[in-house]
């Protein structure tokens, strides 16, 4: 089996659109939460959300805008940044040989939502014409692949929130394979609109607005938790096959060693300690390590009753007496959740913690849960001596739970 | 304002499109619309205008081109091009 190298990280988020700036707000437990001042969201019983500050117009010219999603734009705009780190001349290489996966949970959201608009909110017949292009969940993918005329293979991946995960896991395998020799891989999405968010409002799902701290709003595994608040943006990774990756001389970011794949069937929502314990059991065997050799776990950590912990639960189950001593942090305490985009922001967050020696903290922690009795680094980041080895979690309704690790590189 | 100023105008606003590249020989396909965006720009020109553009395809290369076909529709809508509700 090859070895799988990270060369490039691309970052759009709400907490900045790099990875420094990113980094930044984790250390210092900055929120990119905030109350929702705009007359759009006034239907909403919460009024929260992490949006991200991003200027399209960097993305592309007006009129090639006109056929992108907001979704799109941010998978593009955070594409290229993990190019250029990568140092990659995208344009010497076999384009054959590299692919495309990405993971989203609602693709073009925005451009749907604006077609359902003009039909059932105006009266009105007039669709636009790039409605189905716009908003098709493979959008973003394939105008990566329009942009830098790759061939190799272009896939979407959509299992909700472990998306993203599930197209870098995926990813990795095919570069392990030996299948191609370079993948983009990550995910995006762009939710924050007002039919998707009544959606997710009308699931109960969605956290209760802090009356004295909008941004504090969302409290994994506190016990004050409400719930999640939804977030939106964009983290690509370049893979790339280690040897070749040396070979050219390119910075080498992590190596992507692990990836569990496995399923809850007990029920559509509900997470199971079986399943996502079986994921992070898998992801180890994969990477070919014992549990105590992590040194940080970022959390699916949603802030939902549900999920916290049951998270927590599976992780004792996996590390057993070791799991009080790794620390496991959930920083959609202060991006939000990103759905399908989540998974890779949060791969992407904890090789970017693992390189910095920092553990980022799960911020809004102030009331704790007994039945979440981890060691969640709340509200401080920590300074850590050398993390060797990061796992991210990423549960998903529809229970695809998908569980990505990696190594420092030496 | 004239056909020929508000589709400038249009192209300037919608497209952002610097207003000296919009001379009648201006190939759309370099202003950055191709054929695909041409379809969607006479999308927006039929609810700025409120005129219908013929289902069959009319042949569209320059900012001439589109000008010179508004200014016409303008004049003598066709019967089968009138504006109607559902027409698919």
């Amino acid at each position: 089996m090859k070895r799988v190298a990270v060369t490039g990280i691309g970052i759009v988020s709400p907490l900045g659109n790099s990875g420094d700036a990113l980094m930044d707000s984790l250390a210092h437990a900055r929120s990119g939460v905030r109350h929702l001042d705009h007359e759009t969201y006034r239907r909403l019983a919460n009024r929260i959300a992490a949006p991200a500050v991003f200027d399209p117009a960097d993305v592309a010219d007006a009129p090639k805008l006109r056929m992108m999603d907001r979704a799109t734009q941010f998978a593009l705009a955070a594409t290229r940044q993990a190019v250029t780190q990568a140092g990659l001349s995208l344009d010497q290489v076999d384009p054959s040989r590299v692919g495309i996966f990405l993971g989203t949970g609602m693709g073009g959201a925005q451009s749907a939502d604006d077609g359902y608009r003009t039909l059932y909110g105006e009266q009105s017949d007039r669709i636009k014409p790039f409605s189905v292009l716009l908003a098709m969940n493979n959008a973003a993918a394939a105008w990566i692949g329009l942009e830098y005329g790759l061939t190799g293979p272009n896939l979407t991946f959509t299992t909700a929130c472990s998306s993203s995960a599930v197209a870098i896991g995926e990813a990795a395998l095919r570069i392990k394979s030996g299948s191609t020799d370079i993948m983009i891989a990550g995910g995006t999405e762009a939710p924050l609109c007002l039919g998707p968010m009544k959606a997710w409002e009308a699931l109960r799902t969605i956290a209760t607005e802090d009356p004295s701290d909008p941004a504090a709003s969302c409290k994994p595994f506190s016990k004050n938790r409400s719930g999640m608040v939804l977030g939106e943006g964009a983290a690509i990774l370049v893979l790339e096959e280690w040897e070749a990756a040396r070979a050219r001389g390119a910075s080498i970011l992590a190596e992507v060693t692990g990836y569990g794949l496995a399923t809850d069937v007990a029920h559509l929502t509900h997470p199971s300690v079986d399943g996502q314990a079986r994921a992070m059991q898998l992801a180890l065997r994969s990477a070919e390590i014992g549990a105590a050799a992590v040194d940080y776990v970022n959390a699916h950590g949603t802030g939902t009753a549900a999920n916290d912990v049951i998270e927590s639960a599976a992780i004792k189950q996996v590390f057993g007496s070791h799991a009080t001593a790794i620390p496991v942090s959930s920083t959609k305490s202060m991006h939000g959740h990103l759905l399908g985009a989540a998974g890779a922001l949060e791969f992407a967050i904890s090789l970017l913690a693992m390189n910095a020696s920092i553990i980022p903290p799960t911020a809004h922690l102030s009331v704790p849960d007994p039945a979440c009795d981890l060691d969640y680094v709340p509200n401080q980041a920590r300074a850590h001596s050398r993390i060797r080895v990061v796992m991210s979690n990423s549960f998903a309704f529809g229970g695809t739970n998908a569980v990505l690790v990696a190594r420092r590189t030496p | 304002m004239n056909v020929h100023d508000r589709l400038v105008q249009l192209l300037i606003n919608e497209y952002k499109l610097p207003a000296e590249k919009l001379v009648p020989d201006a190939r759309l396909d370099e202003l950055g619309i191709d054929s695909l965006g041409v379809m969607e720009l006479v999308f927006k020109i039929e609810d700025d205008f409120a005129i219908q553009f013929p289902s069959d395809h009319v042949a569209l290369a320059t900012v001439g081109d589109l000008v010179h076909y508004v200014q016409s529709l303008i004049a003598s809508p066709p019967a089968s091009t009138l504006p109607t509700q559902t027409q698919s």
